[in-house]
């Protein structure tokens, strides 16, 4: 025996057709969907604002650095153009010194002075090979040419005038700036330096002495010396700046000598160097100030970034709350509303059941009404026959006991008196076979009521949550009775059943899809048509097929005639629940309910049911 | 046996029926009886029945189908329906359709069902076809002038929508309640009579029973918003209605069944014997005391001082279609 989850037709089944199953769950969805969208935008929105600290540090670096090259370069021109200007000043104090300097010496002095000394012949020592410098290897006058030039110098200071001539020079720089001078001739020999250990030396190579003899201009350069043998003796640590001056012939542009004049500029020098350490230390400090306001207004966006990030959180997750709220009333509504709609759907399946109750009840009742209608007449008129034997029967009763209070064979009776009485005698009324055709009639009329009541009986099984072996063929045949009182008698019914394996099942349950189906057929036909129940065992299965001369449901209807409340007929007409509860009742059974249908011309539609054979 | 009273046809699917009719009916009638509508139109064809009786509910053709086809077949037969199943639709269709005379519901009283055979049998006899002074009606009708048809209703529009729908073909006098359809019965020669079953909340029936009690050769055709058998089966036994329409009505609808009943006013006017075929069951005592009631409740309204202001009542009469009662 298969076992069958049975389940009451008004309550289980209808509920689960009104289906909870897979519903939307809107709560749970909102809430887990929005705040895992709220952590994503949240989650953006840190990325986003870490991003902009990193960015705003960034410009922030780039603006310190551009400053930092910005006073560093300031600071630097400063001191060049310093340097610069101080060098040119000096020179020009300088080329102003050398003028009245050869003015005062070089006529008297230095002129014959420089024409002694440059008759002493240096081809020799110019001709002494140069020796590459240790290094940076470039060729270098070696220590023999050097002792070479030296020897120059020393016979040029062993001139008898040159002792004069250096005094005069002492006496005129004394107590000025000017730390050395040297005169050269113009083949660049130094026939003067008031450091005498360097007269003789060879400058015809240096640039400086070239510009100023071969071009006529005077160079000066910023030099640095730990040691310095001035006029006064040597000095140590000095800035100087040294000059090569052409001498030009008084009164000619005609370079005669050069002059190579040292000046100290220490002084000066440290007053610039002074000003300029000034400036370094203020752009040091602007630096760090601004720096110090970079880590500020790090710290500052920082700050508001993290409030920004704070606010937000916050505001999106009162947001989420309100959301929330909002939702979770709305969820509650909406659960009230289906709530109510299942119960209003409900409370109208009801109806529409007790309406079709009603119909089945009206049509039952009218099927009782003939057989009811004509027992009760025969009835009636079989007592009026009786009473119409009534006569008859004293007239015979009166002969018999005549005939039996005589022995005789002849009897004389007197009629006259009689005869008035006997003349309503109409031989019509004698007949016994009327009245008894007449309740044999009724008789036949009380078996239809009882085979309706019994039929009736079987239809609504009230044990309906128990299941029992039956022959689908009786239940067919039973549900194809109540059926016929209640559709109209224009539809012609038909029963092609063939014999069945009995099967296990709630016959009421399945009553209700047969009585639905064929309803369903009915309508379908309208008024006149046929209905054909066929019963048939295919492939190892029970087959049941309620096929119709009906309409035939349209393309667009086909995919929803099975669901809840779908129907395509006007309201009080139908609910739309008759196939889905029929499809509930069949897989209930394990069985299978399927439909073909065919519309236009030779429209028409077949139910068929299969279900499994038990065991 | 004396001569039979009439010849008579009974139609039903069931055999136990027929021979319960047939047993009840052959003292006094010559009987026929036939299983189906197919086989009863048949007999009629090879016959000449005085009465049919048919079944309303029979497989194949319907009792209203059948009697359809009977008054068209045999003119003179009178027709008896029986009803046991309350199928309104059905009872409008034979009332329409085949005019029937009589609905006898089942099951039937043995001592009824045979008096009215017998009226109806001897109305067959004794009254001409209708048919057969058809011609000569209508022959007579421009003659005859038009034809005054009133219509009882509350409300005006329908009244408005049938003078468009008729034209001059009938003169139509409107009544708003039933005091002023008693007026208008007493100044005009009414011959058709339109009315709804309720005229604001007075039930119209029992003055429709009534009216054709006096007055058997007025035609009337009703329509109604209810689905009551019973009121159907009373209206046609004691009211002999013509035509009976269901609300909705439209007007072109009303406007037809009025032409026909116009036409069948002119033959019960050129032949007073016909409206014998449309004789009524007297009405029970109750019915009268009822429309008596009503016509008392009426006349109290037209005492009332509204009634002389036009205005007025029709505000009052706005009210009673706004809340069902009386203001
Ligand atoms: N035999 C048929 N022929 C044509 N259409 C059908 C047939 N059976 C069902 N239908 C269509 O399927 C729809 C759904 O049928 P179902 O039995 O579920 O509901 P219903 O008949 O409209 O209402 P209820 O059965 O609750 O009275 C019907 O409205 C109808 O359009
Ligand atoms: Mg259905």
């Amino acid at each position: 025996m298969t076992p069958i989850r049975m389940t009451s037709l008004a309550g289980a089944p209808l509920a689960a057709l009104a289906g909870n199953s897979g519903r939307f769950r809107l709560l749970p969805f909102f809430a887990a969907a929005s705040l895992a969208m709220f952590l994503l935008v949240a989650g953006a929105l840190w990325y986003f604002e870490r991003q902009q600290g990193a960015f705003f540090r960034d410009v922030q670096n780039q603006q310190i650095d551009f400053f930092k090259q910005v006073q560093d370069d300031f600071a630097s021109r400063q001191d060049s153009v310093a340097r610069r200007d101080l060098l040119s000043i000096h020179e020009a104090g300088n080329v102003n010194l050398t003028r009245l300097f050869a003015n005062a010496l070089w006529e008297r002095d230095f002129a014959p002075f420089v024409g002694k000394a440059g008759q002493i012949s240096v081809d020799e020592c110019r001709a002494l090979a140069d020796v590459p410098d240790a290094k940076d290897g470039k060729p270098k006058p070696s220590a023999e040419k050097k002792a070479c030039f030296a020897e120059i110098g020393k016979k040029i200071a062993a001139f008898p005038e040159f002792a004069g001539l250096n005094a005069k020079v002492f006496e005129m720089m004394k107590k000025s700036t000017v730390f050395k001078i040297k005169v050269f001739d113009l083949r660049g020999i130094t026939v003067y330096s008031s450091e005498h250990a360097q007269m003789g030396e060879d400058k015809s190579l240096n640039a400086g002495w070239l510009g100023a003899a071969v071009d006529g201009k005077p160079t000066s350069e910023l030099t640095f010396r730990d040691k310095f043998s001035a006029f006064e003796g040597v000095v140590e640590k000095r800035d100087l700046i040294s000059s090569y001056l052409p001498v030009l012939a008084p009164g000619s542009e005609k370079v005669v000598g050069v002059f190579e004049v040292y000046s100290d500029v220490t002084p000066f020098l440290n007053q610039i160097k002074a000003t300029s350490a000034d400036i370094r230390k203020a752009a040091a400090d602007n630096q760090d100030k601004v720096e110090a306001a970079a880590v500020a207004d790090q710290e500052t966006v920082d700050d508001s970034g993290t409030r920004t990030l704070a606010i937000v959180m916050l505001l999106l997750l009162l947001l989420f709350a309100a959301l929330f709220a909002i939702v979770w009333r709305a969820a509650a509504l909406i659960a009230r509303q289906e709530m109510e709609r299942d119960h209003a759907q409900q409370q109208l399946a009801q109806s529409e059941k007790m309406a079709s109750l009603g119909q089945m009840v009206a049509g039952v009742a009218h099927q009782l009404n003939t057989p009811l209608a004509f027992s009760s007449a025969n009835i009636q008129m079989a007592l009026q026959a009786l009473a119409r034997f009534a006569l008859p029967l004293q007239v015979a009763g009166s002969f018999s006991r005549l005939v039996k209070a005589t022995d005789a064979d002849k009897v004389m009776v007197n009629v006259a008196s009689a005869r008035d009485r006997v003349a309503d005698i109409d031989p019509a009324d004698l007949d016994v076979q009327m009245p008894q055709a007449m309740l044999q009639d009724t008789l036949q009329g009380i078996e239809q009521m009882r085979e309706l009541v019994e039929n009736l009986r079987d239809f609504t099984r009230l044990d309906r949550t128990k299941t029992s072996r039956v022959d689908l063929n009786k239940s067919l045949h039973n549900v194809i009775y109540i059926a016929r009182s209640v559709i109209p008698t224009s539809i012609e019914v038909k029963e092609a059943f063939a014999d069945l394996p009995e099967m296990d099942c709630n016959v009421s349950q399945l009553n209700q899809v047969f009585l639905n189906l064929i309803n369903n057929a009915a309508q379908a036909i309208g008024e006149h048509g046929t209905i054909t129940v066929r019963s048939l065992v295919e492939a190892g299965r029970i087959r049941i097929d309620v096929e119709d001369t009906g309409s035939g449901i349209a393309a667009e209807h086909l995919p929803h005639i099975w669901d809840t409340y779908y129907t395509t007929k006007p309201a009080g007409e139908g609910t739309g629940l008759g196939l889905s509860i029929a499809r509930t009742i069949v897989t209930e059974h394990g069985g299978e309910i399927a439909v073909q249908t065919r519309t236009g011309e030779n429209s028409g539609t077949t139910f068929t049911v299969y279900f499994p054979v038990a065991a | 046996m004396a001569e039979k009273k009439g010849r008579i046809l009974c139609v039903d699917d069931e055999p136990n029926i027929l021979r319960s009719l047939s047993w009840l009916l052959q003292r006094e009638f010559e009987v026929f009886t036939a299983n189906g509508g197919e086989e009863g139109l048949a007999l009629v064809a090879a016959h000449d029945f005085d009465v049919v009786i048919s079944d309303q509910r029979m497989p194949g053709m319907m009792g209203s189908e059948f009697l359809r086809e009977v008054r068209k077949l045999s003119p003179r037969s009178m027709r008896i329906m029986l009803t046991g199943y309350s199928d309104l639709q059905a009872m409008l269709r034979s009332v329409n359709d085949s005019e029937v005379f009589r609905f006898i519901s089942k099951p039937w009283k043995i001592d009824e069902l045979p008096a009215v055979v017998a009226e109806a049998a001897s109305i067959a006899r004794h009254h001409p076809e209708p048919d057969a002074v058809a011609g000569e009606a209508s022959a007579r009708a421009s003659a005859a002038g038009v034809e005054s048809l009133l219509l009882i209703d509350d409300e005006a529009t329908l009244a408005e929508h049938l003078r468009q729908e008729l034209g001059s073909a009938l003169r139509v006098i409107h009544a708003q309640n039933i005091g002023e359809a008693v007026g208008a019965f007493a100044e005009n020669d009414i011959g058709i009579v339109l009315s709804d079953t309720r005229v604001g909340d007075v039930d119209t029936t029992a003055m429709l029973r009534m009216l054709k009690q006096q007055h058997p050769g007025i035609v009337t055709v009703v329509y109604t918003a209810g689905t009551d058998a019973g009121e159907v089966v009373s209206l046609i036994n004691q009211g002999q209605i013509f035509r009976f329409i269901p609300k909705p009505v439209k007007p072109a609808v009303l406007a037809l069944a009025v032409t026909a009943a116009g036409r069948k006013r002119q033959q019960l006017k050129a032949n007073p014997e016909l409206a014998g075929r449309h004789v009524v069951v007297e009405i029970d005592a109750d019915s009268k005391q009822a429309f008596s009631r009503n016509l008392d409740q009426v006349a109290r309204q037209s005492i009332d001082p509204a009634a002389q202001l036009p205005f007025l009542q029709r505000i009052s009469g706005g009210f009673k279609r706004l809340f069902g009662t009386a203001a």
